[in-house]
């Protein structure tokens, strides 16, 4: 069986590189635009905000899967002919940013109202006050869930085997389908989906608990002082 | 939820044309109120609050819980939007902005009022991605287009002023209440405003912490800053206070020299509320 396995491994990775790289690209399209959808929903003037809304709920309601199907297979009907694998980024990518964009706007509202109050005072004008004293706040909340949601995404790239993309899924299944290992195949698979996910976690751990020690001895000297 | 959401859409306020300004004791008032009117929701809470102040004075605006204190010292910056009456500034009138009421200003002249008028706030407002340094820099840098060494050297100025030198780098979390009050002052300072208002800055600090920020702002007194505070201290309306303001139930009930209001209040209202803080 090990041997099974270790026949796997070099047939998967590469496998695991294409998820990983349709989770990166999907998060470098879909981050920008959740953060515009979330702008737009928030603060543009009322046609727009509704658009924004709408295309955030348009977003988050259609299943990944007709999303990938649609910009698969659809968007040739319109003339734009693309390869499976932008074709997945992009569907992703668009549901990055419809999930990001609710992320973003709760992160926006959770800076306090004195802030602006503060900017207002002050005199800085409103996109002054967003870029510079509003944006860097809400960044740090939205840090956690935008965590979350790239677990999230990195799992949906599986979805991207419909549409023939080499990512692991589609690896997994191809080696199965002509060996019939299809428990051993499937576990590798799960396996590794769960180590990358599990490193991504220790990592972020790692990372924020730091930022949480330091708060703490902040709270410390303030407490002694 | 980001803009102040209060205030209601009502007849066009504040645009009257410009009057002329009463020439009252002291020539021109640097601030005049006219029959100002606030209302939430439509519900009126001022009622009609007129009030001069004249450059170096300062006026301690006190009160019950509710009267309005807070409403009206926002309206002097459009904090709130007065649903009418007048805001002029050296009898020039204050041109708000109708229609959509943010925190933030919208049009040139009433940024140019903002710059004029200092504010701080009873929760300090600090910016807490900032050093207390770069809390004082922002807004002259991005607001006032000073140069950044200029501002820099400007807000090293103020803090010290503030007696917080060495404190410069240091972030708002780490820095106590009334540092950080002292901070925000010190941010106000450097955008050279003409008359600073005060929402009870002393009201969410220990007292030991607020007496340093009373002292602070008993100096600023001193060196002729025109000033407009909400306060709980009765001790500092007492002893700082030139004129003294009481308001209940959203009017002006009694005012006068900060001695007489404390010490000889005419108004029932005014002795039952002096009284009971006192007693407290
Ligand atoms: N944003 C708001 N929306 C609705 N009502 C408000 C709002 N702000 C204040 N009010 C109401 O207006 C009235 C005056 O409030 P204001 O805060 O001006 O009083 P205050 O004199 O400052 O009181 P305090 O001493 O408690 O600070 C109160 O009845 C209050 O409930
Ligand atoms: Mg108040």
């Amino acid at each position: 069986m090990i041997e099974s396995i270790l026949a796997m491994v070099p047939d998967f990775l590469p496998g695991l590189g294409i998820s990983l790289l349709v989770t990166v690209a999907s998060l470098a399209l879909g981050l920008p635009l959740g953060i515009l959808l979330a702008l737009g929903s928030l603060f543009a003037g009322k046609p727009l905000k509704f658009t924004c809304i709408g295309l955030v709920e348009l977003g988050r309601g259609v299943p990944g899967l007709i999303m990938l199907y649609l910009v698969y297979f659809g968007l040739p009907q319109m003339g734009v002919v693309m390869d499976a694998l932008p074709a997945a980024m992009i569907a992703l990518g668009l549901m990055t940013g419809a999930y990001t964009a609710e992320i973003f706007v709760a992160g926006f509202r959770a800076v306090p109202q004195g802030q602006w109050e503060a900017c207002g005072t002050l005199a800085l004008s409103y996109w002054k006050s967003l870029r510079l004293v509003i944006l860097p706040q809400a960044i740090k909340i939205v840090v956690p869930p935008l965590i979350g949601w790239t677990i999230m995404l990195f799992q949906a790239t599986s979805l991207a085997y419909a549409i023939s993309v080499p990512e692991l899924m589609s690896r997994a299944y191809n080696y199965a389908s002509v060996t019939f290992e299809y428990a051993l195949a499937f576990t590798l698979a799960g396996f590794m989906y769960l180590a990358v996910t599990l490193l991504g976690l220790w990592l972020f751990r790692r990372a924020s608990g730091r930022r949480r020690s330091a708060a703490t001895s902040r709270a410390a000297v303030l407490a002694g002082a | 939820m980001f803009h102040s959401t209060q205030g209601v859409q009502g007849p066009d306020p504040v645009a009257f044309p410009s009057g002329e300004a009463d020439a009252t004791a002291g020539g021109t008032p640097i601030l005049e109120l006219r029959d100002i009117r606030i209302e939430y929701k439509g519900h009126e809470v001022v009622h009609g609050v007129s009030l001069a102040v004249q450059r170096g004075e300062v006026i301690a605006l006190i009160g019950p819980s509710g009267a309005g204190k807070s409403s009206l010292l926002r309206s002097i910056n459009f904090l709130e939007q007065p649903s009418a009456g007048q805001i002029l500034v050296n009898g020039q009138l204050v041109q708000g902005q109708s229609g959509s009421r943010g925190a933030i200003a919208r049009n040139k002249s009433l940024a140019a009022h903002r710059r004029d008028v200092g504010m701080v706030f009873q929760q300090f407002n600090l910016f807490p991605h900032l050093t207390a340094l770069e809390n004082v820099v922002l807004a002259q840098v991005h607001s006032l287009n000073r140069s950044k060494e200029e501002a820099v050297a400007r807000a090293r100025q103020e803090l010290a002023h503030v007696g917080l030198t060495g404190h410069e780098d240091k972030y708002p979390a780490k820095c106590s209440g009334g540092q950080q009050q002292r901070i925000a002052i010190a941010r106000a300072l450097a955008m050279d405003p003409q008359l600073m208002l005060f929402d009870e800055p002393t009201s969410s600090l220990d007292p030991e912490l607020g007496v340093e920020v009373l002292n602070t702002m008993k100096r600023l007194a001193s060196e002729g800053m025109t000033m407009l505070v909400v306060t709980h201290e009765m001790h500092f309306a007492e002893d700082v206070a030139d004129r003294v303001v009481f308001m209940a139930d959203g009017a002006i009930v009694e005012e006068g020299p900060a001695e007489q209001v404390m010490l000889r209040p005419s108004s029932e209202r005014a002795k039952t509320f002096l009284s009971a803080v006192r007693g407290r």
